[in-house]
């Protein structure tokens, strides 16, 4: 018998940086395959094997800071179980499709800077994985090397840059108002980490927001995944909002907002926006990816929203919603990775007939179509009822109502894709199955999907709040019977209307088309209006040290040519008043300044240095003089 | 699509709405209403998400690539 004691506790943001590290020097013969598979296992072990660390273990101090590189409890370790089970699942797939060691060590720079997030014990840290994290995915973005992926990445790394301002700018006010950078909550419970209202709060908000895609932060997300390369967005779809979930879940939970005297949680209210937002702007794309992305959004709103319910039951919901969320929706990118990889077509309106040439691809989509729907047996199924008891417990009517729309509008739009993709007839269409690296991981993740969606106890005891996880029946008999219910409607509606459904080549403008323009506009405003006025500045700056480089070359004459413009701009408004006077003075000055500018410049004689410092030592003096006997008379 | 199909389709759909709204309002009032929940939300749900993909398709623009 193995004593896991015995094994050290080590953080598996190291396992995953050092795997990546090693990479190149492997080459990309059968040696980098059977790394890669030893990497995955090890990771997957680093994991299981965790414990919390003793006082001072993986602890160091920075300027006065203790910063935690690994920090454990439950929430943190069921983050870890799945990062590392999905880290594995995506490194297998891989081993197919990718040809480059660069992808891989993005990838694996990605999987561990995730790891380090959820396992950090202090929000600097958490920043600091958080900013690896948005520039290691961006390579898988940038992999793709069309001009489309390396706009999109540009669009992705702006986003996540104003996020990445944002938290920091809201941990830098948060530690002065509270002298704290510490995530470890202490005896009060698994989120209840305490945060100041104020800037700082919003600010923190708006870090994490933009991670977890709150709606108008969240358009880098269906903008970059659709491009990213095919294993790069199986790696994408997971980690950075789920993320985003748990900093919320560490942060957040529960926060309340006074408005016109009630206190409204809402974070529970932006998840349910989400849900539904994402919902239908996934029913009107065409590109499967595309399609995927838009579900991330609305899948979020759920664990968004059991978060922000903050109760024990609602919070269990969300982080068990994380849990399964990134089993099928890493299941349903690798499913249309193997599509477009076959097909070399990414769009339902090209698509169809694919069910009896890609039979694996299309069971294990199905799954994760079912799962994702909500249908009873599946592992989403019981998430997501946890969420809406949740919210059912709490009486919050509004939330209840746009959760289960949100299953509606899912169910719908996934029929749409696997009716769509497989089963419509297409007889133009070539393509073989998907080769055994991909079909594996696709078949392990469905099985999972399956397994917790019929035994959920094995997911109800990983949860940060076990025992209130262990007393919710997910199959009770009205909860069953309304889910399937409602979902058999939604299924016979569909096929009655699907007409209305149908995919086309369109193009969908999302909030960003507002971005873009505002972006557009401020581009002509630096290089129009900006531009004529800057030239401006440098016109007048230089007429100005040009007066005075003549000036200091012959200080006399700069000195006349200063009395006469002098008295010719303060005489001239007056010449008509009192003409007899005032216009032969005018006469003189403005003669005498033409005459000084006619007039060449000609250097003064130089003194030595000697000369001129005696001059200034004589100026000083006077003046010394002049200040004692003014000091003297007073 | 035909406008005339889609005139046609936009009245189908309102007119289901309406009767699902009715019969909505006569099962809360029936005695086992909690065992047909489940149905009429459905129909509320696919009409509802029909009618905004109605509505945003509006603002859609034929093409195939979105930059």
């Amino acid at each position: 018998m193995i004593d896991i004691s015995s094994i050290p506790n080590i953080p598996p943001v190291l396992i995953y940086f050092a795997g990546a590290a090693l990479i190149p020097l492997l080459g990309k013969g059968r040696a980098r395959k059977i790394y890669l598979i030893i990497l995955a296992a090890l990771g997957l072990i680093g994991v299981a094997v965790l414990r919390s660390p003793a006082p001072g273990e993986w602890e160091f101090s920075v300027s006065g800071f203790e910063l935690i590189f690994l920090y454990v409890d439950p929430l943190s370790l069921i983050m870890g179980y799945i990062f590392a089970i999905i880290g594995a699942a995506a490194i297998l797939y891989s081993i197919g499709v990718v040809k480059e060691n660069g992808e891989f060590v993005c990838g694996l720079l990605y999987l561990g800077s995730a790891m380090g997030a959820v396992f950090a014990g202090d929000l600097f840290t958490l920043y600091i994985f958080w900013e690896i994290m948005a520039f290691s995915s961006l390579g898988l973005i940038w992999y793709s090397r069309t001009e489309r992926a390396t706009n999109a990445g540009m669009r992705y790394i702006l986003f996540h840059l104003f996020g990445g301002c944002a938290l920091l700018a809201g941990i830098i006010i948060n530690y002065m108002s509270t002298g704290s950078i510490s995530m470890v909550p202490g005896e009060s419970g698994i989120g209840y980490f305490f945060v100041q209202s104020g800037i700082g709060y919003f600010l923190l908000l708006i870090g994490i927001g933009v991670n977890t895609a709150f709606i108008l932060l969240h358009t880098w997300l269906p903008d970059s995944y659709p491009k990213a390369t095919i294993a790069g967005a199986v790696f994408m779809c997971v980690f950075t909002t789920k993320t985003g979930v748990y900093a919320l879940a560490r942060t957040f939970p529960g926060a309340e907002l006074s408005l016109f005297g009630n206190e409204i949680p809402f974070v529970a209210y932006i998840g349910a926006v989400m849900c539904l937002y994402g919902v239908i702007f996934a029913l009107l794309q065409n590109d499967v990816r595309k399609l995927l992305s838009y579900h991330i959004i609305s899948q979020v709103g759920y664990m968004v929203a059991g978060v922000g319910i903050g109760t024990y039951i609602g919070i269990n919901g969300g982080i068990a919603h994380v849990f399964n969320h990134i089993l099928y929706k890493a299941l349903l990118f690798m499913c249309m990775g193997s599509v477009i990889y076959a097909t070399g077509r990414n769009n339902l309106t090209e698509l169809g007939g694919l069910a009896k040439k890609m039979p694996i691809t299309m069971i294990t989509c199905v799954i994760a179509a079912l799962s994702i729907s909500g249908v009873a047996g599946f592992n989403g199924y019981v998430s997501k009822g946890m969420v809406i008891h949740a919210a059912e417990l709490e009486e919050m009517h509004i939330l209840t109502l746009a959760l289960m729309l949100g299953s509606v509008g899912t169910f719908l739009s996934f029929l749409k894709l696997t009716y769509f993709t497989f089963f419509r007839r297409n007889d133009e269409i070539e393509a073989k199955e998907a080769p055994l690296f991909m079909l594996i991981p696709m078949s392990v993740t469905a099985f999972l999907c399956v397994a917790l969606g019929v035994y959920p106890k094995m997911l109800y005891e990983i949860l940060p709040y076990r025992e209130v996880a262990l007393q919710f029946h997910a199959y009770a008999l009205g909860h069953t019977l309304g889910t399937l219910e409602l979902l058999a409607m939604t299924a016979f509606m569909f096929f009655s209307l699907r007409v209305l459904i149908m995919p086309h080549d369109r193009i969908t403008y999302d909030i960003d088309c507002l971005y873009r323009k505002a972006g557009r506009g401020f581009i002509w405003f630096c290089e129009k209006p900006l531009v004529s006025f800057a030239i401006g500045v440098e016109k007048v700056v230089l007429r100005i040290v040009g007066s005075f480089v003549r000036f200091s070359k012959n200080p006399l004459r700069g000195t006349r040519v200063m009395i006469d413009m002098m008295g010719v701009a303060l005489l001239k408004p007056f010449i008509f008043v009192f003409n007899l006077v005032i216009q032969p003075v005018y006469k003189y000055y403005e003669r005498d300044l033409e005459e000084v500018k006619m007039r060449p410049v000609e250097e003064m004689e130089k003194m030595s240095i000697g000369t001129g410092m005696l001059l200034i030592l004589l100026f000083f003096a006077l003046y010394l003089i002049a200040m004692l006997v003014h000091g003297w008379m007073a | 699509m035909d406008k005339k199909v889609l005139k046609g389709l936009l009245i189908m759909i309102v007119c289901v709405v309406l009767v699902v709204s009715a019969v909505f309002v006569f099962v809360k009032h029936t005695e086992h209403s909690e065992y047909f929940t489940g149905f009429l939300y459905g129909a509320i749900g696919v009409s509802f998400f029909l009618i905004m993909a109605k509505i945003l398709s509006l603002i859609q623009k034929e093409g195939k690539q979105d930059d």
